[in-house]
């Protein structure tokens, strides 16, 4: 099998140092039958590394969704993010699970042509148009993926499964997590050979989700976007990622915030926009100053961090690997190790939310 | 005997099939490294046309066939031309001043691309670049200046260089505007590229021939400076009547 048109993508070496932990693998083994390779270099910060699994859709999560057709969505996001190492695991599981070289190429290629249902290709359509321009302009693609037929329940699943690739394409792409393994991977003899029994394995583990109530109430920024999720998995899995993250001491609330408020900036997403003013106003950040920060990515009231943090987030919301890689290398230089990770993680957290945001604003 | 030629024979056709077996496997081979080696291109060429055109845009028109059409925007041009090209271009050997050329080209599209610009063409000894026209981007006018202040110093680097060499110094005058317009593919048939069209372009060129008057390298217009971080050093000038605008346009000269 020859290599596949990502791995020619340019990308620097590796950022991070991994830290096996056997807790934390086996907390990802217990929850998705198999280790996830990339987990050991966000151990450091506990909420980034329990996001990774908790947040991985296919595991509880989708009650509508198809479990292929979240694969191809994690396919096509990674392609559009350029992220090599999602790329190319999430290809191998394809890859392991059956789907031929040629209907995975046909895929990346055209989605006209690929074979694909009305309501396939709308799903595709909207994933990567929120992937790729502003939730508003993705809006088209959301008209045109209802208008198939699809519920906004499933359509609210959707764009959960778009912005949760979002998230881990970045945590993945800043630090430039190694994906010569996953890539050199589908071609291993052993995994040729021991295909059939892998998948066997990968369809016990992964799993439809049931309808789950959301307990008690939610009083930390973005916990709206929690709540438009009530009665599905997904909510509680949000609100412990977003729980842990806010709560985290690594980087303050008011710091993660204001990344938050860029990246919403960026992406245009007014929903999300306004929720991290009125939540930066609780912390006591004036909204003159917010102003500064969002016209100009600074101001005299940021402390050193923030002023390092702000315009690093701008860098995340549209980017090529190699030189988003090496501006994260600059800051890397000027952070401790956990708050470059804590700030990696709050930055991709923030790109997939603020796409979520600002679709599902309009469906509470 | 008659066993053993029936034998031979056998093995003959055997061999025979086995070839032409491995005959075909070997071309299914070829023909699938072609195939992916197809693909990469493609990737590739998707990738570099994203350079040049929204990554949507390049989708439809590349996988999908379709032309998305033009698009309203706000954006932010900027417009930079050679001093004293055609005085230049008189004195030197024509291989001389192509390598000259490649090397300014080549440094001001750096600087504008690492400010997150897009060359949109090359016009004669000018340059053309959009901040906005590809992505959403609300920090455009910061992010031209900076530009424009990256090929101010690449271009004092490149000046030394120059000079080591006994050639004469580039100078270069830089116009920068923010307005509305439509961004889509416009051309013939034969020949597309993914334009801006309207009055801001035209506006970024005047100001760019206003440098000369004012005998500065960065001008900026108003509607840049409204948006403009407050801590870039700007010098008002005098206003001036400009070809094609009826109202005198005001600008500031961008010191540091």
């Amino acid at each position: 099998m020859a290599a596949h048109a990502l791995e020619q993508v340019p990308w620097e070496s590796c950022l991070l140092t991994p830290t096996p932990d056997d807790a934390m693998e086996s907390y990802a083994r217990a929850k998705m039958g198999m280790p996830l390779p990339m987990i050991r270099y966000f151990v450091p910060v506990p909420w980034l590394s329990h996001a990774m699994v908790d947040l991985h859709p296919e595991y509880g999560l989708l009650m509508s969704l198809e479990l292929e057709l979240n694969d191809l969505i994690q396919l096509v996001v990674s392609q559009e993010n350029s992220c090599r190492f999602c790329y190319a695991a999430v290809r191998g599981m394809l890859r392991i699970q059956g789907m031929s070289e040629e209907r995975i190429r046909s895929i990346e290629g055209s989605l006209t042509r690929a074979d694909l249902s009305p309501r396939e290709e709308a799903a595709l359509s909207f994933a990567r148009a929120l992937t790729r321009s502003t939730p508003a302009a993705a809006s088209a693609a959301k008209q045109a993926l209802l208008a198939t037929g699809v519920s906004v329940s499933e359509m609210k699943e959707i764009a959960f499964a778009t912005a949760v690739i979002n998230f881990t394409n970045r945590a993945a792409t800043t630090p430039a997590i190694p994906p010569y393994t996953m890539e050199q991977m589908p071609r291993k003899l052993h995994v040729r050979l021991l295909r059939p029994l892998i998948a066997r394995m990968l369809r016990k583990t992964r799993s439809r989700g049931q309808a789950t109530p959301l307990d008690g109430a939610l009083s930390y920024p973005y916990a709206g976007l929690v709540e438009s999720f009530a009665g599905s998995p997904i909510a509680p899995a949000l609100a412990k990622a977003l729980a842990e993250m806010w709560a985290s001491p690594v980087l303050t609330r008011r710091c993660k915030l204001l990344m938050f408020a860029v990246i919403a900036r960026g992406l245009g997403c007014e929903a999300c926009a306004n929720e991290a003013a009125r939540s930066l106003v609780k912390e006591d950040f004036s909204e003159d100053a917010l102003a500064n920060v969002l016209t100009h990515l600074d101001a005299p009231e940021l402390d050193p961090v923030e002023r390092l943090l702000v315009p690093f987030a701008r860098e995340t919301i549209w980017y090529e690997p190699a030189p988003l890689q090496r501006r994260a290398r600059a800051l890397r230089d000027q952070l401790t190790p956990t708050q470059f990770l804590e700030a990696i993680g709050v930055v991709s957290l923030a790109n997939g939310l603020c796409r979520l945001g600002a679709i599902v604003a309009d469906h509470p | 005997m008659t066993r053993a030629v029936l034998f031979v024979a056998a093995l003959v056709v055997i061999a025979a099939l086995a070839w032409a077996l491995r005959r075909k496997s070997q071309y299914i081979a070829a023909l699938q490294a072609q195939l992916e080696g197809a693909a990469r291109e493609l990737q590739s060429l998707q990738e570099a046309c994203a350079r040049l055109a929204p990554a949507g845009v390049v989708q439809r028109l590349v996988a999908d066939r379709t032309d998305p059409g033009a698009e309203r925007k706000v954006v932010t041009a900027l417009f930079s031309d050679l001093v004293g090209y055609t005085a230049m271009s008189e004195r030197l050997e024509p291989t001389v001043l192509a390598r000259i050329m490649n090397g300014y080209f080549q440094r001001m599209s750096d600087a504008i691309h690492e400010h997150r610009g897009h060359v949109s063409t090359f016009v004669g000894d000018g340059v053309l670049a959009y901040f906005g026209a590809l992505q959403h981007n609300p920090w455009q006018c910061d992010d031209a200046v900076r530009a424009a202040l990256a090929m101010r110093a690449a271009l004092r680097d490149y000046n030394k260089e120059l000079a080591d060499e006994g050639l004469p110094p580039l100078g270069v005058g830089i116009g920068i505007h923010r307005g509305p317009g439509l961004a889509g593919l416009v051309g013939s048939r034969e020949r597309m590229e993914y334009a801006f069209v309207g009055r801001t372009v035209n506006l970024a060129a005047r100001v760019q021939a206003l440098t000369r008057v004012h005998q500065v390298d960065i001008l900026v217009t108003e509607a840049v400076r409204e948006h403009l971080d407050p801590r870039f050093v700007l010098t008002l000038m005098p206003p001036e009547q400009v070809k094609g605008i009826d109202e005198p346009v005001v600008t500031y000269a961008v010191r540091e």
